[in-house]
């Protein structure tokens, strides 16, 4: 093990390392300022527990209507051979009639074991004759993060007309009138990024990987497919260079002490042997970077936006920006009250004051 | 956001407690206003799930859906809810008018939040273009719903309507809490800060409001936990009594299920009840009554736009009717701009901020001033006003008073005086015809003043093709019943 | 009576609070226990309040019809959907034999939800998807026991490559080979195959069900030329259609089947070439496969 891997060995403690998947390498994406979750994501450590254990449970779940909804959908479009995604492939890339293989890689003669899988992927899809296959389904892809590669599963890949692959994502919210929630499209495309990112290093080629993907969503109020191109290009950048930062994480551990940890690992009860104040103090030796948006995004977010309480960017980022970059609520206020100003803040100083007379006149 | 709500935010940090950001209410508030609070089954598109709806505060009236998957109940909820809609709608509809006149009342509806709005759409579109008869009939009143919740929807979007409202959009525009915007998005955690209880500061009550468990979100999603632990039992409970043919334990099962929405829908009518009663303590600005004026010839002009048998709204905006419809929005919200910015001085302390206005006294003033330099002479007073704003404006520049709309002020001279700035200004209309302005017209020695660059006479907007004429470079012409009913009725349902 | 029921709803609630609090917090043991008290506690309302109303029924049992007609919108969905389930799903005939049924329909491997769609099309009744994913392991167990003891077996359908199993797909035991092993193009062959087969059952009865007539539909969605809307669906032309995109498949797609077929055929035992090669390199590599195949089945029979 080297040295930085022994760190964050350390970091993560006993317990095993959390194992990503495309929606947790999405998620990087989010926040890429943020050490804190860097690290974390970089040494495998599971903040969903860490920030329950803490005290902080994450503020996200996922309804089982709504995965049951997703996954009726998603084997719908799938069933008699896709026979529904291929219509729709035949209208959307003009499909010749002949292409219409389906392999399933779900398992490799009854073995699901994702080493196994994976293996079969690559040797099938590297190797197969551009017009002997079509449509894969359930493809194990695997990416490099932090050192440890994570296994991912595409909702399916297309195999096109001249040698070169197409993600498809499946997705379960609708498509109304063109429109969908610019929220979940994001997500999706995010997503299906990873894979391709996952599909190029798989095929040790960028060419054979197109930058659009394709989504496949109902259309309207009904289970009718309908499928959309998505250009991913944006999407890849920042994830490439997201996994780029997390592989050079030395940097950010060079700055944390040395015996750092936040172990959870349990007694003979199967209670963590260190109190959650012990380990939330480590986990705030680690500096982060806060902004509202870490809301929707990352496990720890109660945990940062206490930790980030009275400062003006917990307010949002436009609040910061116009209250003149300055970084504390108190500082602010301050300013707002004739505290003298240093040189730099002298004109933000005059407006702070010049705002808060008139609200008191006003008020 | 502004620097004002900004450093209000800041305060409201500090103080533990939202901090007023408007002096006025700058919207209309009905004195019986519908409140609609709408749940939806997670995953689905549109699967209404419950709802809470009514113009009284002690009778909510409240729906549930047994089987939110299931379309004909879906319709069958439409019937329901069209009962409660259609009907406060039509409350308003009893008295003739008159031919041109608006109704002298409109319908108000307010919802918790932003998706709340989105719910009100999608269900018009969902139910606007079904048939009344035929394979897939529905009630009557449904389509018929479908075209108010469209129309409101449509006019959600204009941005002096107050015919839909969204609670914490509302409130938000108010006081600024001591949180995020997005945070502000949950109602109960907004009111938290707006109005703590007993003891309790705005912060803690506001995070307090973020447990899910103790305090249901406002809709239209569930909160996760409340669907995997509460919400799947009580629908499997229906299914199974359904499948066994026991219709007591059905009718069990159905209870349960009313009584666990019903937890989760009472805490936010409350809260609902309690926002309308804080806005209402709030003064109406001085052009509200104005803008509700519009909504009220809206809301009568969609009234005979279905008397007369219209057809309903097109799914998508014809490419005339998007463009025009952009224009008047973006002229709209210029004007609502002004006439905020007239009617609250919290609001115009923005411009003065930014120095597209000044406030002040009125040091000197000659209200006699005749300019005899034409033919005619014309009655031209000067003020001089005395305002410790930054007032940036050379000579020539107009401004504009909401102590006297009409008059037109032209600047003379900028002169510092210490700390302060004189401002020389000339006056124009507003007084009269004759040589001597009549009393009061014109500011006199003394007076506090505010004067702005911001006008409200809105340039004209820019004129397009009729419908039919559409350019073919915008798809020409739609088509004559553009929607297409027939291809909806025939969806498949999830 | 009454004070029970209460006592027990205020229980429900805690525990509801509590579960959540539980997932919440990351508690899954927790959770799992309050969650088997509130299934509990929860079953145990319904019973009291049945049984409260078997008192309060007796105490009124001049009044027909109290049970089935309450208030709150209980009509509505009482009549509603109750004449949905009953009469259709009497098991007229065993599981398999219903399945057996669909199967000879199609004449092509399928997943459960077709069969049970081609059943409630054809033969009027339907099952859950979920009995029909047992019924294979019931059926390899018989045929263990005593192989070729029923005139036929439905079982699996094998992947081309490996021999295996393919994942969701049940066929008929008397079937040939050729046609229960799937290659690449299989799936679409088979679909094409079974919208001709139920293109022809529907050509020959006189008044289709509506069923039968959206099952039809759903497969000319997908196949190119087939209908253009659902009301106007004309079972020859999807026939026609379907025959003629399988024309396009047809070779390549045979070749595949026979080679596999003739593996099959050649190293699996008569258990494996039911339900598969439980083996998980390609099949045929080596020559002890089917040797080996055979000690595990031996080992289960004893």
């Amino acid at each position: 093990m080297d040295p930085t891997e022994a760190r964050l060995a350390k970091l993560r403690g006993s317990v095993m390392p959390r194992r990503h998947d495309a929606r947790t390498i999405s998620a990087l994406a989010a926040n890429p300022g943020c050490g804190r979750r860097a690290l974390m994501d970089a040494a495998g450590v599971d903040k969903q527990k860490l920030a329950a254990y803490t005290g902080y449970p994450a503020p996200f779940g996922q309804s089982q209507f709504a995965i049951a909804r997703g996954n009726a959908f998603e084997a719908q479009v799938k069933e008699n051979g896709a026979a529904q995604l291929l219509s729709l492939l035949r209208e959307h890339l003009s499909l010749d009639v002949a292409e219409a293989y389906y392999t399933d890689l779900g398992d490799v003669g009854g073995n699901e074991a994702s080493e196994v899988r994976h293996v079969r992927t690559r040797q099938l899809l590297a190797t197969v004759d551009e017009n002997l296959g079509t449509m894969f389904d359930h493809p194990l892809l695997r990416l490099r993060v932090g050192g440890r590669h994570a296994y991912l599963e595409p909702d399916l890949i297309a195999f096109q007309l001249h040698g070169k692959f197409s993600i498809i994502e499946i997705k379960s919210f609708a498509v109304i009138d063109d429109q969908a929630d610019p929220v979940k499209v994001a997500a999706a495309a995010t997503q299906s990024a990873v894979y391709v990112l996952a599909l190029r290093d798989l095929l040790g080629s960028d060419d054979k990987v197109r930058d659009e993907t394709i989504l496949v969503c109902p259309e309207n109020f009904s289970n009718k497919p309908v499928a959309t191109s998505i250009d991913v290009r944006k999407q890849l950048t920042v994830i490439k260079r997201q996994l780029s930062r997390i592989a050079r994480i030395e940097d950010l551990l060079s700055s944390c002490p040395e015996d750092l940890t936040v172990d959870l690992e349990p007694d003979e009860n199967g209670i963590p042997r260190r109190s959650p104040g012990e380990v939330e103090g480590a986990i705030r030796q680690i500096a982060a970077n806060y902004a509202p948006e870490c809301l929707s995004t990352c496990e720890l977010c109660y945990l940062c936006r206490e930790e980030a309480q009275g400062s003006t960017g917990a307010l949002g980022k436009q609040v910061r920006e116009e209250l003149g970059g300055i970084e504390q609520v108190t500082t602010v206020l301050g300013l707002a009250r004739g505290a003298a100003p240093s040189p730099d803040r002298e004109e933000v100083a005059a407006v702070l004051a010049k705002a808060a007379g008139l609200r008191e006149d006003l008020l | 956001m502004t620097l004002l709500t900004a450093l209000a935010r800041a305060l409201a940090a500090e103080a533990g407690r939202a901090q007023p950001i408007r002096t006025v209410r700058h919207v209309h508030l009905s004195g019986r206003p519908l409140v609609f609070i709408p749940l939806q089954l997670a995953g689905e598109a549109c699967a209404p799930l419950a709802a809470m709806a009514g113009d009284d505060r002690d009778k909510p009236r409240m729906l549930t859906v047994y089987e939110p998957r299931d379309r004909t109940q879906r319709f069958d909820f439409a019937a329901d809810l069209a009962e409660v809609v259609l009907g406060y709608i039509d409350s308003y509809t009893t008295a003739d008018p008159g031919p041109e006149a608006p109704y002298p009342d409109a319908p108000q509806v307010l919802v918790p939040n932003n998706g709340g709005i989105s719910f009100t759409r999608l269900l018009s579109r969902s139910t606007r273009f079904r048939r009344t008869e035929g394979e897939y009939a529905v009630r009557q009143s449904v389509p018929l719903l479908g075209r108010w919740l469209n129309f409101y929807s449509e006019r959600s979007e204009a941005p002096a309507s107050a015919l839909l409202l969204s609670m914490t959009a509302v409130l938000a525009d108010h006081w600024a809490s001591g949180q995020s915007a997005t945070e502000d998005a949950n109602l109960a955690a907004l009111l938290g800060w707006i109005d703590p209880p007993e003891g309790m500061t705005g912060a803690a009550a506001a995070r307090a409001a973020e447990d899910p468990v103790r305090c249901p979100p406002a809709g239209p999603a569930t909160d996760p936990t409340f669907d995997n632990e509460v919400l799947a039992a009580r629908i499997g409970a229906i299914r199974a009594a359904k499948a066994r043919g026991d219709g007591a334990a059905l009718q069990r099962a159905q209870l349960a299920l009313e009584t666990v929405l019903k937890t989760q829908l009472e805490p936010t009518w409350e809260l609902m009840w309690r926002a309308v009663d804080l806005l209402g303590a709030l003064p109406a600005g001085g052009h509200v009554e104005d803008r509700w004026q519009a909504d009220r010839r809206a809301f009568t002009g969609h009234v005979n736009w279905l008397r007369q048998g219209n057809p309903p709204a097109p799914r998508k905006d014809s490419a005339v009717a998007a463009a025009s419809k952009l224009a008047r929005m973006e002229r709209d919200q210029q004007r609502l701009a002004v006439q905020r910015a007239y009617d609250d001085p919290l609001v115009m302390a923005e411009y003065r901020l930014t120095s597209d206005a000044f406030a002040g006294i009125v040091v000197d003033a000659q209200p006699d001033r005749l300019d005899t330099s034409g033919k005619r002479a014309k009655l031209r007073p000067w003020i001089t006003v005395e305002t410790s704003d930054e007032v940036i404006a050379g000579p020539g520049t107009e401004f504009a008073s909401p102590g006297r709309p009409g008059q037109q002020a032209h600047v003379i001279g900028v002169a510092p005086d210490g700390e302060r700035t004189r401002v020389i200004l000339e006056l124009q209309s507003g007084m009269g015809r004759s040589l001597t302005p009549p009393p009061g017209s014109v500011p006199a020695v003394g007076e506090a003043v505010t004067y702005t660059t911001l006008t409200d006479d809105f340039q004209r907007g820019p004129t397009f093709p009729q419908i039919a004429d559409t350019p073919w470079t915008h798809g020409g012409p739609p088509p004559q019943y553009p929607g297409g009913a027939d291809e909806d009725a025939t969806e498949e349902w999830s | 009576m009454t004070e029970t029921v209460e006592a027990l709803e205020r229980r429900i609630d805690r525990l509801r609070v509590a579960v959540r609090e539980a997932v919440l917090a990351g508690d899954k043991a927790r959770a799992q226990t309050l969650r088997a008290d509130l299934r509990r506690a929860e079953q145990d309302w319904e019973a009291a309040l049945a049984a409260a109303e078997a008192a309060e029924g007796a105490a009124d049992a001049g009044k027909p019809g109290a049970a089935d007609n309450g208030g709150m919108g209980g009509e509505r969905d009482g009549a509603g959907h109750a004449a949905a389930t009953p009469a259709q799903t009497g098991p007229l005939l065993p599981l398999r034999e219903q399945v057996y049924e669909a199967l000879s329909l199609l004449q092509v491997p399928a997943a459960p939800k077709l069969i049970a769609t081609v059943h409630e099309a054809f033969f009027a009744t339907t099952f859950p998807t979920t009995r029909v994913t047992s019924l294979r392991r019931d059926e390899e167990r018989s045929f263990r026991t005593a192989p070729f003891a029923r005139p036929y077996y439905i079982c699996a359908a094998l992947a081309a490559d490996f021999l295996s199993p393919s994942r969701g797909l049940l066929a008929v035991s008397t079937w040939p080979m050729e046609r229960r092993v799937i290659g690449s193009l299989s799936p679409r062959v088979d679909f094409l195959e079974a919208a001709i087969r139920v293109a022809e059952a529907i050509e020959r009865i006189p008044a289709p069900v509506p069923a039968a007539r959206r099952l039809l539909w759903r497969f000319a969605v997908s196949i190119p030329g087939a209908a253009a809307d659902p009301h106007h669906i004309r079972p020859a032309a999807v026939r026609q259609a379907a025959e003629a995109e399988q024309n396009v498949h047809k070779d390549a797609d045979s070749r595949t089947r026979r080679e596999a077929a003739k593996r099959a055929r050649q190293q699996l035992t008569d258990a494996e070439q039911l339900f598969g090669s439980k083996t998980f390199e390609p099949a045929g590599r080596t020559a002890g496969k089917a040797a080996g195949g055979a000690r595990e089945a031996t080992g289960e029979e004893a």
